[in-house]
């Protein structure tokens, strides 16, 4: 058993577990900061997946960014605690069923997946895979038409924001 | 490290849109140096002066022979640029429309110009993508700017709802779009469309249904921004509730960026795979269309709601030359008017040629007559009736012809010019479209095209028979007069007029445009 198995064991445990937290924590801010962690080890999985860019915005981003903008939300809308669970109705057992039936199928899927190794790298390619070098090398050279358009998509979203978030015009 | 090898050959097909964005910054920048009662007429001269000289570098680089640039992300041919030269022209009599709408609401804002400004340079950057990705991000940018314009003013329910729609919708198909590209990228391991051509047969023959899956979610995606039925809902209900210079925008740039995309991805594609599918895809679509369009245009009185409905129709025979580009032999023994004068090429190479100029005529022709339909019609509406639902109601046109006969001159020929009657530009561009229909062996599609036409005349003519036949109702408001929409419709008649019985000076661009590249 390597080192590397029992991190991923660690950390997929760990990201279960805690996003089993933001469904189950009744009060919302418990369930926002059940989800910073989910993010956080998320990023560890990415990591042992070798995509140390990925790991990177996944915490910059989405744990950093994204998840103060959620509390912000759940602060200035001043949620309490949610009710309590209630009877089961139709719509709810129907909910679960369908649910429970999609994962069935989902899990029959991907049990069909032929288990294949991972390719085979060569030496300079496993140095430079998935790091901020080879990324930006590629963004800048290759992708630089599509990316200089983000760019102008950017911009236009956020004029547009300000356009649509001003009180009166 | 290897850098790409970038010349300025490679920036070409960018002038008309970095123009656009540069013109953009500038309203953005000036902006903040004005205060509230500034007064801000030189934004709109600044939008028309900026969509002249990017129609003006579009027109220069249609005579440069088509090229890949940016490593075939995107590519330089006729058809684009002649597509962008559309987009300036819709987007130059829009903003000059724009002026007196804004002043009378009292919302004059560089914003609104530079999100105009925007728009029209992601159609641009649209027509010219070659590459899946390259294309949503551009299809994004125009999009983007579009809901943002929707919902510029506020002021009661319907924007709010026009917005709300345009956005959740609009989203959704995008997401419609990423998804079929998705799956296309899967079978063929690319996102290049030229790239994608040659794998494309043998996923075909591994994973049919993949494939299929994949062209049909991308069809749906531009079909709905094409606004075809049945992918039309939102259209209606969109284009009213928008300010009428934005419904105007997007009645004639945001389509013809659309067709440019959906010609350029189906074409190309289209060359790995059995043109069946994409001809039953298309002629199914027109036929809906075009029906569907005309019939629940009847009943409007309305007048924008109705030209809402007339801009669905209009897709429809717009999709009648899509289905077209498709055939595999032209019929040759339903030759309308005599042989061609196109020359060169095989006898499916000549009636795609045809297709497309005709395609591309139609788009310039109803952009110069819709847009003057939306100018007129924000020149007669008023913002207190908006909430009452009747600031567009036919009886606003009662008279029209006493008060002001130049206007009622001018709304005529647009309407006629919609309806296709001659000597309009909007008959040269049905005949073109049905002609090539008709070459093509789809006899009956262009029946039905022409039989609808007929049943949409009795609603545009309704519009001239209110202007011309009716009293002037008791009450009615003295119209402003404003240089700025008098223009607009003096433009647009002067084009739909001129163009319709002399289309000859621009024929000459039509035979080079219809030169796509991978042709």
């Amino acid at each position: 058993m390597n080192i590397e198995l029992i991190l991923f064991g660690a950390f997929a445990l760990l990201t279960l577990l805690s996003a089993g937290l933001v469904i189950f924590a009744r009060s919302p801010i418990n369930s926002a900061m059940a989800l910073v962690s989910t993010f956080f080890f998320l990023a560890g999985l990415y990591v042992l997946l070798w995509a140390h860019t990925v790991a990177v915005l996944q915490v910059l981003v989405y744990a950093g960014a994204i998840m103060v903008l959620f509390l912000f939300v759940i602060m200035l809308l001043n949620l309490g605690e949610s009710p309590t669970r209630g009877r089961p109705t139709l719509a709810r057992v129907a909910g679960g069923v369908a649910t429970l039936g999609f994962l069935v199928v989902l899990g029959l899927a991907l049990s069909k997946l032929p288990v294949m190794a991972p390719p085979a790298m060569s030496g300079a390619e496993a140095a430079t895979f998935g790091t901020m070098a080879s990324l930006g090398q590629t963004i800048f050279t290759q992708w630089l038409f599509p990316f200089e358009a983000v760019s102008l998509l950017l911009l236009v979203a956020m004029v547009g924001a300000v356009v649509v978030a001003k009180s009166r015009i | 490290m290897n850098l790409p090898n970038l010349t300025l050959a490679d920036f070409l097909p960018l002038f008309p849109a970095i123009i656009m964005v540069a013109g953009a910054s500038v309203l953005l920048l000036s902006e903040v140096f004005l205060s509230a009662t500034s007064s801000r007429a030189y934004q709109a001269v600044l939008t028309v002066v900026t969509a002249v000289a990017a129609g003006f570098a579009a027109l220069t680089a249609m005579f440069e022979p088509a090229h890949e640039v940016f490593l075939g992300f995107g590519v330089l041919d006729p058809f684009s640029s002649f597509l962008t030269f559309v987009v300036c022209v819709g987007l130059a009599l829009a903003a000059l429309s724009s002026v007196s709408f804004l002043r009378k609401r009292g919302a004059e804002r560089g914003e609104f110009y530079a999100l105009m400004l925007f728009a029209a340079a992601g159609m641009s950057l649209l027509a010219m993508s070659n590459e899946l990705i390259t294309l949503f991000v551009n299809l994004e940018v125009l999009s983007i700017a579009t809901y943002a314009l929707t919902s510029y003013l506020r002021r009661g329910t319907r924007p709010s709802e026009a917005g709300f729609k345009y956005f959740i919708l609009g989203a959704f198909s995008s997401a419609v779009l990423l998804y079929g590209s998705a799956l296309l990228y899967g079978a063929t391991g690319s996102t290049k469309l030229t790239d994608m051509v040659g794998p494309l047969s043998g996923a075909l023959a591994a994973q049919p249904l993949l494939v299929y899956a994949g062209l049909i979610l991308v069809g749906a995606g531009f079909a709905f921004k094409v606004a075809a039925v049945p992918f039309h809902m939102w259209t209606p209900d969109v284009y009213e509730g928008a300010p009428t210079p934005v419904t105007a925008l997007m009645s004639a740039g945001v389509k013809a960026a659309a067709f440019a995309a959906l010609v350029r991805v189906f074409l190309t594609l289209g060359k790995g795979i059995d043109p069946h599918l994409p001809l039953v895809l298309f002629s199914v679509l027109a036929f809906l269309t075009m029906v569907a369009g005309n019939l629940l245009a009847i009943p409007q009185r309305n007048v924008k709601r109705m030209l809402a409905y007339s801009s669905i129709a209009h897709a429809g025979y717009l999709l009648v030359g899509v289905a077209a580009l498709f055939v595999t032999g032209p019929g040759e023994q339903f030759r309308l008017l005599g042989p061609s004068e196109l020359t060169g090429g095989t006898p499916v190479d000549l009636a795609r040629a045809q297709a497309l100029r005709g395609i591309l005529f139609y788009l310039l022709a109803y952009t110069f007559s819709a847009v003057g339909a939306f100018a007129m019609v924000s020149a007669l509406e008023r913002r207190e009736d908006e909430e009452k639902g009747t600031a567009w109601d036919l009886e606003r046109f009662s008279g029209l012809a006493q008060r002001r006969p130049g206007y009622a001159v001018a709304m005529a020929a647009f309407m006629l010019s919609l309806g296709g009657i001659p000597p309009t530009i909007g008959f040269m561009s049905k005949l073109l479209i049905f002609q090539s229909a008709v070459d093509s062996g789809l006899v009956g599609l262009a029946i039905v095209g022409v039989l609808s036409s007929a049943a949409g005349v009795y609603y545009y003519l309704r519009v001239v028979v209110y202007m011309f036949m009716r009293p002037v109702p008791e009450g009615a408001q003295t119209l402003e007069r404003s240089w700025s929409t008098e223009l607009t419709l003096v433009l647009s008649t002067a084009a739909v007029v001129v163009l319709g019985i002399l289309p000859g000076p621009i024929t000459a661009w039509l035979q080079q445009a219809s030169r796509i590249f991978g042709l």
